[in-house]
């Protein structure tokens, strides 16, 4: 995106919808919200009145709370084109490489037709896979065959090498969560000079936040080899330098790996004790560098990915509060659902 | 023809047992639309063929598949009966067991292309090694202190390999790169992080390449046994190509079997939404144009083991926005049909403007494009072009054949207007006679469309915007009193009294109208009310205008033709002639676009925009899906 029109209106949207934003106090007043009144604010009218079970209820508010954010990326992504649609529209694929690991899973599992279905996102055309015809497959395989048909080749290749190998769903999951963010860093890499500098900062600490805490996990709590965790590894993190990660993937155990943990500029990682309270502290991080971006940054595309990753956290906020009434969960469940920071999610 | 047909509502009970029959027999009358059910979900709760539906989802889909592999002759018409559940199932798991081998077919000859492509890259790897002057028995086999491997692996995933190999001891040299692929030796020190170093090769997408032992000796010798793998390999697909050939030789009479039975099935399967069962009681709702009822339940009756009751009952008014409308077509009347539905599809009890359009259309492409040599080489053109423009013959016959017949009224024949004397007149002679023509063309028009949408509104019980809308009985009242205001001044000097009085009538009216209407604030309703007033005045004007250019383009097209013959005065002979055939060529094709274009502009923009919306539900009759399995 180069003409400064185009600019000015995408910072104009991205203040504006940024109104839309949870502080701390909404949280409060959306946890005294009915599920009626909640239903309603969120578009979901209707929902508990439907003679339908728990589980599938929920999974609708999941798909309603997507849609919404679908929405939002549509309205962004009108005045932009190039590098700079291509950027957003590729950090909007998460939603379907959740849909491609379910999808996965469930092959593996050998889980029938309608169970797999009922857990997919339903997406925009423009990021979505031809999910019928995948459903309609009969193993990984034919699945996987399928899949080097479409836009996900690349990931396809490399996860048939990985099942034929290993068969199992773990190295599948991690191998397209790294192929994922390698393409979110190349494209942030391939936006425009005055784009350039904002995106790779957001990036940057994205990765970070998926770095670090996977890290822990891929080398103490599944036990990967130094090297395999450090390949599995995103480059290009903004806080966390390749050298520190070398480091802690040579560590023997979780207490040594925590205590080599720096304190990162307005995020102390020092006294952290668990791999819990290292993601809670780098989403911490994540959180206020997106506000940083969506307020000051020059750049109106990394203005707009800094809305959109805020406005997912959250409407997982959200979806918990919904989720938890739903279910009749208990208020004090609820509310320590979402008095932790947002969940941090695999992709 | 006016209208679409009437339609009945129907309700037919009968057996459950008897549903896919009574689907079959449905969708063999071809004129049964499903409808909605939702009525009656108290009193039959359950929607039946779940497991019905679902086995022939995978059955179709399993057959589409196969026919990738497999080509099946077209089905034909041929004596229908009912596919029972067992049936349904046995085909299905039998379509399994096809596809199971077309799929184990399709994974080894993916493993072929993949060999194929390995040994591509081995042989540009060896070309690449025997242009070295090493000693390359030293990349082979077993060492005693190295780990060494040799291969290649997606380019991407290189920078990373080399840094996390790096963490025990390894080090990665590229020395080739294609197709997104880098071949790579990796080395280091042998011990116990060769299983570590295994893992990530696997996770990295590394390939191991097999460096024959006699490249260093006997290089003509490796070449030869590349030669013969690659031969081996070839020979190897096209075997499983025969073989799967063969099996769909030996498989084909059975699947064409398996492929009607779904056919035959499918019809149960698309009636979901309108089918509801209680115990053994099942009911069928939709829609049939009346007409048909008597024939639809005779054929239920005979086909129909048990009896059953189809009871018909008229749609109310309060229901036609859900009643399907089923536009009557011939053949002639097909290809407009088409481009009626193009814009969108009239409201049930609306006008249907299919005549309309074609008359209309007919009229301004011929008043547009008047000349009888390119109407009957437009003609000629269509006829022997039937087969590519298939129903849209009849459309290009009738364009050309108007074209021909203001061509008479023109007296033009190829662009000579000295052949013969014109009927009428040629549209140069008197160009501002042309234009007033057009312009009552337009007023007529625009009076006609209006007159339609009072009756469409009038029909949907819509009284207060019969009368008071945009395009109702006072805007064509304020359009027709302007118009003949204007004509008085023209005539006499004066606007005159009536038209006066009947304007301002009409635009108070209109006004007030509009205000009811607006929903909002005192200041923004008075604003949005003057506004669009004042833009259902102006939208009549412009849109009068409009038809300014079927004058325009008449005499646009003797302009040309006078172009083209000027150009070809100026030469002389062959050149002459070659000029006045090619610039008819270039008249007939570009201007005829253009006219057909702007003919069909007039019709949606000026037309169909001012009297139906065009949200109506077309009627789609459930039928035997003679293509295929969709």
């Amino acid at each position: 995106m180069t003409s400064s029109n185009g600019q000015t209106y995408l910072k104009t949207r991205a203040a504006v919808m940024s109104g839309q934003l949870l502080e701390a106090h909404d949280i409060d007043t959306l946890l005294q919200t009915s599920l009626p009144q909640l239903e309603q604010q969120y578009g979901l009218q209707g929902l508990s009145e439907q003679r339908i079970d728990e589980v599938t209820q929920t999974r609708l508010v999941e798909r309603g709370l997507i849609n919404t954010l679908m929405n939002e990326l549509s309205i962004l992504l009108r005045p932009l084109g190039g590098r700079a649609r291509e950027s957003l529209v590729y950090w909007s694929r998460k939603f379907e490489l959740y849909n491609l690991k379910a999808l996965i899973r469930g092959k593996l599992n050998n889980q029938p037709y309608d169970e797999i279905r009922e857990s997919l996102h339903l997406l925009p055309a423009l990021i979505s896979l031809p999910h019928e015809q995948l459903l309609r497959t009969e193993n990984v395989p034919e699945l996987l065959r399928q899949l080097e048909q479409t836009a996900y080749q690349g990931i396809a290749r490399q996860a048939r090498q990985v099942y034929e190998e290993k068969n199992e769903s773990f190295s599948l999951d991690a191998t397209i969560d790294q192929r994922y963010f390698t393409g979110l860093v190349k494209r942030a890499r391939s936006c425009e000079d005055q784009d350039q500098p904002a995106m790779l900062k957001l990036v940057g600490t994205l990765v970070d936040r998926q770095n670090l805490p996977w890290l822990l996990r891929y080398r103490f709590n599944y036990r990967l080899s130094p090297t395999e965790t450090y390949y599995l590894m995103i480059g290009s993190g903004r806080h966390i330098p390749v050298d520190l990660l070398k480091q802690l993937v040579n560590t023997q155990d979780l207490q040594q790996a925590l205590e080599v943990l720096p304190s990162l500029p307005g995020c102390d990682l020092t006294d952290k004790h668990s791999i819990m309270q290292v993601e809670l502290a780098m989403n911490e991080l994540l959180v206020r560098e997106c506000r940083s971006c969506l307020k000051f940054s020059r750049s109106a595309v990394a203005r707009s990915l800094a809305y959109l990753m805020l406005r997912e956290l959250d409407l997982k906020q959200v979806f918990a509060i919904i989720q938890g009434r739903v279910m009749k969960l208990d208020d004090s469940l609820i509310r320590q659902a979402v008095d932790r920071q947002p969940e941090v999610v695999h992709v | 023809m006016f209208k679409p047909l009437p339609m009945k509502q129907l309700c037919i009970q009968l057996l459950s047992d008897e549903l896919p029959q009574a689907a079959l027999t449905l969708a063999e009358a071809g004129v049964f639309s499903p409808g909605d059910c939702d009525e009656y979900a108290e009193s039959f709760p359950e929607v039946p063929g779940g497991h019905y539906r679902e086995l022939y989802h995978q059955a179709s889909s399993r057959l589409q598949k196969i026919v990738n592999h497999i080509a099946l002759k077209p089905p034909s018409a041929s004596k229908t009966r009912m596919v029972s559940r067992t049936e349904l199932a046995e085909t299905n798991d039998w379509l399994g067991e096809v596809w199971e081998r077309c799929s184990a077919y399709e994974e080894h000859f993916r493993a072929l292309t993949d060999q194929e492509h390995m040994l591509q890259q081995l042989e540009q790897a060896l070309d690449n090694f025997a242009a070295l002057n090493i000693n390359l028995s030293l990349l082979q086999g077993e060492r005693l202190f190295l780990d060494l491997h040799v291969g290649l692996l997606p380019s991407g995933n290189v920078p990373q390999l080399r840094e996390a190999i790096g963490l025990a001891g390894y080090l990665l040299f590229s020395y080739l790169e294609n197709e997104g692929n880098t071949h790579v030796i990796i080395l280091g020190p042998k011990g116990q992080r060769e299983r570590e170093l295994a893992a990530v090769l696997d996770t990295a997408g590394f390939h191991n390449l097999e460096i024959p032992v006699e490249l260093q000796d006997q290089p003509e010798r490796v070449r030869h046994d590349l030669k013969k793998r690659r031969e081996a390999l070839a020979a190897e697909k096209q075997e499983r190509m025969s073989a799967m050939l063969a099996c769909g030789d030996e498989l084909r009479d059975r699947l064409e079997n398996s492929r009607d039975l779904l056919i035959m099935a499918e019809p149960f399967v698309t009636i979901e939404g309108a089918v509801r069962q209680k115990g053994h009681l099942a009911i069928i709702c939709g829609w049939a144009p009346a007409r048909e009822v008597d024939q639809l339940q005779s054929l239920l009756s005979r086909a129909l083991e048990n009896p059953c009751q189809v009871t018909a009952s008229t749609p109310p008014r309060a229901l036609h926005r859900m009643v399907p409308t089923c536009l009557p077509v011939n053949r002639l009347s097909a290809p407009f049909s088409t481009l009626v539905k193009q814009y969108g599809i009239p409201r049930y009890g609306e006008i249907n403007p299919t005549l309309v359009f074609a008359l209309s259309f007919i009229a301004m492409f011929g008043t547009m494009f008047g000349d009888i040599g390119h109407g009957a080489v437009i003609m000629l053109g269509a006829w022997l072009g039937r087969r590519t423009l298939r129903s849209f013959t009849p459309f290009a016959m009738c364009a050309g054949l108007s074209a021909s017949l203001f061509g008479l009224l023109y007296g033009s024949v190829f662009g000579y207007e000295h052949l013969f004397h014109a009927l009428w007149l040629p549209p140069l002679s008197d160009p501002l006679y042309m234009l007033s023509m057009a312009l009552l063309w337009g007023i007529g028009f625009m009076v006609v469309i209006s007159m339609l949408y009072i009756h469409n509104r009038l029909v949907s019980g819509e009284i207060y915007h019969a009368l008071f809308d945009t395009n109702g009985v006072v805007s064509i009242t304020l359009y027709l009193s302007l118009l003949a205001g204007i004509y008085n001044l023209y005539q006499n000097g004066q606007f005159g009294l009536l038209p006066t009085i009947l304007g301002l009538l009409c635009l108070l009216s209109l006004l007030s109208f509009k205000l009811i209407e607006t929903h909002a604030p005192p200041g923004e309703r008075m604003l949005v009310a003057t506004i669009e007033t004042f833009e259902t005045l102006t939208g009549y004007i412009s849109n009068t205008l409009s038809f300014l250019r079927v004058a325009a383009f008449s005499l646009n097209h003797v302009a040309l033709a006078i172009a083209v013959f000027t150009l070809a005065d100026m030469m002389e002979g062959t050149g002459h002639w070659l000029m006045v055939i090619g610039g008819n060529l270039f008249i007939l094709v570009l201007e005829g676009a253009i006219v057909t274009i702007q003919a069909l502009r007039l019709e949606y923009y000026e037309g169909f925009s001012r009297f139906f919306s065009g949200d109506g539900k077309e009627f789609k009759p459930l039928t035997l899906s003679l293509e295929g399995i969709k």
